[in-house]
């Protein structure tokens, strides 16, 4: 357990060595990192029956780094059960996608930067989940927002990936700000970057050392600020359905385990710091029930079919993140790893769509691809299912224990709410399945093919995984006593499962009648969806234009951030760099101008100086002795 | 003949000197005045040392320092001088102003 640090290096260590002479290496790098990252997998399950056997709690190791005017900063690393659990999903998937990538990638001029990026995005992240104190856990935020960066971009010729990237960067980064805002607030208050410390002093501190509530409340919400441009809560989520631009299993990555399971870890990992302010909890609740919300209508009227996906994970973060705010730490993150695995899932499912259709991602233009694509439509089925939460699949127990916190946790408003999300989730998912899968061949398609081997196989073991890692939730047996004894805060007590039944079978109800309804709705009548949507035609076209916000923050970008910066530029111009700068510059050459005249050269004029000067010292000293 | 009326003679070579090392234009005539001045000088450290009481030496010694000195500043100064005419073909110093900023 000691040795859990480990795993991160691995990753950063393929990265320098492929980055430097990735060209070189046999197979261009490529098989280095799969190795680094299988390492990383294979030391998790020392790492995790380790932990089991030691009694999973709450442990550290780290050594010192360096100490500056009281302030301490440690390399260290926490491992509890949040740690393990995202170590495990964060290696799997990594690994999963790297693999899946051998064979969509293949081809690829630059494919050793590709690898060499992806080994590095999994060791940010996995840093990020490690780290005991905010500053190790801020600089590996910002690796990872760098990473996504890369990636998304990684056809950097094509403008909108390369536009695609810049968006994704600037957007996450206006929540990054918050995020440092917040660390240094808290810092400064108790002079510590230790994750631990810091959290006893918000929730139990000694007498004298109390903060205020005003500064709790304010810290939460800035830390939150942060978590909400990593993971696409409204309304910052505008850069994900454009990181689309990237390649696909790079978006099965950002989806599942790196990028945007980041905000809800960073939440998770602060949550009773926002507990000790009731306010930041119930911001964290509204903003995810929002975004569960929008994000899930926007993926029913979308036709691409990776932005539904990226719309949906955006729901679904919205999803954790109403969880936390509700309490449920548990379910929110057990929720995190079913709708990881089923994601990343699903996106590398889309990448084996478009590998085989040249990169068509317009659902219209698909249909009855199952014939031609048996595997692939199998596992996008099994994700699909599984997110639109029908029973027995990994996300629907998750689903009913976000539902559970939730009624235990807030007002039955958001209970209502919440269930309307998860039937326009079933429908969503309805439509995009029946849509690209089901029903006759669409003649545009008839060329398509089932991807390679290489391909399928990571999506059979994360679609196999989605059909079982569900049941984690009940008490196994072999003194395995459910997530709910597991996944836990220090501190916190174990909840053995429990099932309302009354809200399961709702929620049953809602998950199953929609996805029915949305397939046969989708199915034999086309007509009154057409006919839906030309009724609210302005709602249809809000959505299509995603709530006008991209439109709106270009507005302000235009007129507001362009005009402002148009003054300063001008100030710059004009006061700093003709005035600050010049005009030193051209005083000396004024001065040089006009004094240079008394320099004649000419030896009466310096004799006639020299005398009158000799002169008027004799005068001088004369007038002083007289 | 008192000590003033040396010191009026000296004073008068020194100004003669002077106006004619500011005032000519030829070269030879400038070093010739500036000779004038030294031996101004030179007529009133003598006439010094020829009515102290105390001290007869320390004047004349300034003397010969001085005759010494000028007669190696005026080789020097020739040697410049010639150079310039081969150079130039003139040692009008109204013309020599290369040291003009």
């Amino acid at each position: 357990m000691e040795w859990a640090w480990l795993i991160p290096v691995f990753g950063f260590a393929a990265f320098g060595v492929i980055a430097l002479a990735g060209n070189g290496l046999p197979w261009r790098g490529r098989y280095l990192s799969i190795l680094a990252i299988a390492a990383g997998f294979a030391l998790f399950w020392f790492v995790l029956l380790d932990f089991i056997e030691r009694g999973a709690g709450f442990h550290r190791f780290g050594v010192d780094w360096f100490e500056t005017g009281g302030v301490k900063v440690a390399w260290g690393i926490i491992i509890d059960p949040l740690t393990v659990t995202m170590l495990g999903l964060v290696t799997f998937v990594a690994l999963a996608v790297q693999v899946y990538s051998l064979g969509y990638m293949k081809g690829d001029k630059r494919i050793g930067w590709y690898y060499a990026a992806h080994s590095l995005f999994a060791a940010a992240m996995l840093t990020l989940v490690l780290a005991d104190n905010l500053l190790l856990l801020y600089f590996a935020w910002e690796l990872v927002g760098l990473c996504s960066y890369l990636l998304i971009g990684f056809w950097h010729e094509r403008r909108s990936a390369a536009e695609a990237a810049k968006k994704a960067f600037i957007t996450t980064r206006i929540g990054d700000v918050g995020l440092l805002i917040g660390i240094i607030l808290l810092v400064v208050h108790t002079g510590t970057f230790d994750i631990t410390e810091i959290l006893a002093r918000a929730t139990n501190p000694a007498a004298g050392e109390e903060m205020s509530n005003a500064l709790i409340t304010g810290t939460a919400l800035l830390l939150f600020l942060g978590a909400m441009g990593k993971s696409a809560q409204f309304p910052l989520h505008v850069w994900l359905p454009d990181a689309m631009e990237g390649p696909s299993p790079v978006s099965a990555l950002i989806h599942a385990a790196t990028m945007v399971a980041a905000g809800v870890f960073l939440v998770a990992r602060m949550l009773p710091l926002f507990e000790a302010s009731g306010d930041a909890l119930a911001v964290v609740a509204a903003v995810g029930l929002i975004t569960g919300l929008a994000g899930a209508a926007l993926a029913l009227t979308s036709t691409d079919l990776k932005r539904i996906l990226a719309y949906s994970t955006m729901s679904h973060l919205g999803f954790m993140m109403l969880a936390l705010g509700a309490g449920g730490f548990t379910a929110a993150i057990f929720h995190l790893v079913t709708h990881g695995l089923a994601k990343a899932m699903l996106f590398l499912g889309a990448g084996s769509v478009m590998h085989a259709l040249d990169d068509e991602t317009d659902i219209r233009k698909m249909g009855g691809l199952r014939r031609l694509m048996p595997m692939t439509a199998l596992t996008f089925t099994i994700g699909a299912a599984s997110l639109a939460g029908l029973p027995l699949l990994s996300a629907f127990w998750s689903k009913d224990e976000i539902i559970l916190a939730v009624h235990d946790g807030l007002h039955p408003v958001y209970l209502v709410l919440l269930l309307v999300a998860v039937v326009l989730s079933a429908l969503y998912m309805a439509r995009a399945v029946r849509l690209a899968f089901y029903g006759p061949l669409n003649d545009a398609v008839r060329r398509a093919h089932e991807s390679p081997k290489v391909m399928t196989l990571p999506m059979l073991l994360l679609a196999s995984l989605t059909l079982v890692v569900g049941f984690l939730v009940l008490p196994l047996g072999g003194g395995y006593e459910g997530i709910g004894a597991f996944l836990l805060q220090p501190g916190e007590k174990a909840h053995p499962f429990t099932l309302n039944v009354w809200l399961t079978a709702a929620s049953v109800i809602l998950a199953v009648g929609a996805f029915a309804g949305g397939w046969r709705l989708y199915d034999k009548r086309a007509d009154v969806v057409t006919s839906a949507r030309e009724r609210f035609a302005s709602l249809h076209r809000a959505l299509e234009r995603g709530y006008y916000l991209d439109a709106g923050y270009q507005w302000v970008i235009d007129k507001v951030v362009m005009r402002a910066g148009s003054v300063v530029a001008l100030f710059d111009r004009r006061v700093v760099n003709d005035r600050g700068v010049n005009g030193p510059g051209e005083g000396t050459v004024f001065a040089g101008r006009q004094l240079r005249r008394h320099v004649t050269g000419l030896f009466a004029d310096y004799g006639v100086a020299m005398a009158l000067g000799v002169l008027a010292i004799g005068i001088f000293l004369w007038v002083r002795v007289a | 003949m008192t000590l003033l009326h040396f010191e009026l003679l000296g004073a008068a070579l020194f100004c003669l000197g002077l106006y004619g090392a500011l005032a000519r234009r030829s070269a030879v005539l400038v070093l010739m005045s500036i000779e004038l001045m030294l031996n101004g000088v030179n007529v009133i450290v003598v006439a010094f040392a020829a009515y102290s009481v105390r001290d007869n030496v320390t004047g004349l010694v300034i003397a010969i320092f001085v005759i010494t000195i000028a007669a190696a500043e005026v080789a020097l100064a020739m040697a410049i001088v010639l150079r310039l005419f081969r150079s130039r073909g003139s040692v009008n110093v109204d013309e020599i102003d290369a040291l003009r900023g």
